[in-house]
């Protein structure tokens, strides 16, 4: 009983805040809420024995990738888009309904293939099915990612370095006499 | 048992996938896009990762650390452009920028 009221609430803090993401006006409102989300996922991650996800998305999300939303929010001043009126209000009720129809198209896929694919062995059972043969830790993460995923590990060093060169070269700034200026 | 289900996570990470569409598809501001998108990109990782726990390998484990990686620059790229777009304008809106309209 327990188990399952505090999963409920992990649940509803998670989508609760996902929703306040999406609806929040003020925009140091929605990167607080995805802050709060990014937290509640952790905890989620925990529960699916991905201890080194959970910890790599507090770090990376909540620390790096957050705190550069915010200061992109305070350099574009927070308040300035309150005073557009939308030019296309029909957008907002289209939008919904296509959100929900693929909400409901994706709860559909993924039911299938849990119940589907296992061909009337029952629902499969997270805790149950790999006892003792994979226990999410550190250590096999390592082995994994240095081991058979060596080549797609190092590519991200790969994509790091270009996102790094392309942040600079996005924002140089010209110079008198069209010279850029670094 | 509920904590083992995998409905609850896959349910979870559909949910989340459609809120952060919705998001997309309604807000104006190209940062709140962004940071839907992310929801969006949270959602597949918990899928990711429920189907690695029920598949008894770290492969899940693995994707979900590619996808993070990609966010995070995605995020930084996206943003560079966003002030490099919107830094001369007055308003941080996406219908603003409507050069390319015939």
């Amino acid at each position: 009983m327990i188990e399952v009221g505090s999963l409920l609430i992990l649940g509803a803090l998670v989508l609760g805040s996902a929703l306040g993401v999406v609806v929040s006006a003020n925009n140091v409102y929605c990167a607080l809420f995805l802050i709060v989300n990014l937290f509640g996922l952790a905890i989620t991650f925990l529960l699916l024995n991905a201890v080194f996800i959970a910890a790599a998305q507090v770090l990376i999300y909540a620390g790096a990738v957050v705190v550069l939303f915010l200061f992109v929010i305070t350099l574009l001043s927070a308040d300035a888009d309150k005073i557009s009126t939308d030019p296309h209000p029909w957008q907002r009720n289209v939008g919904l309904l296509l959100a929900g129809a693929l909400g409901i198209v994706l709860a559909y896929l993924l039911a299938g293939a849990i119940f589907f694919s296992n061909e009337g062995r029952g629902s499969p059972n997270l805790g149950i099915a790999n006892a003792g043969k994979f226990d999410g830790s550190v250590e096999g993460f390592g082995r994994a990612i240095f081991g058979q995923f060596l080549f797609p590990f190092e590519l991200t060093a790969f994509i790091l370095l270009v996102g790094l060169i392309g942040a600079v070269v996005l924002n140089r700034q010209q110079g008198e006499e069209g010279n850029e200026r670094w | 048992m509920v904590i083992g289900n995998p409905a609850f996570y896959l349910g979870l990470s559909a949910m989340l996938f459609a809120i952060g569409a919705g998001g997309v598809l309604i807000r104006r501001n190209p940062l709140v896009m962004f940071m839907c998108i992310e929801l969006m990109l949270n959602g597949v990782n918990l899928a990711f990762l429920t189907f690695g726990k029920l598949w008894g390998n770290n492969d899940g484990q693995v994707f979900a650390f590619l996808v993070m990686t990609v966010a995070a620059a995605e995020a930084v790229v996206g943003l560079a452009i966003i002030i490099a777009l919107f830094r001369p304008r007055q308003r941080v809106d996406v219908d603003e920028v409507d050069e390319l309209k015939g």
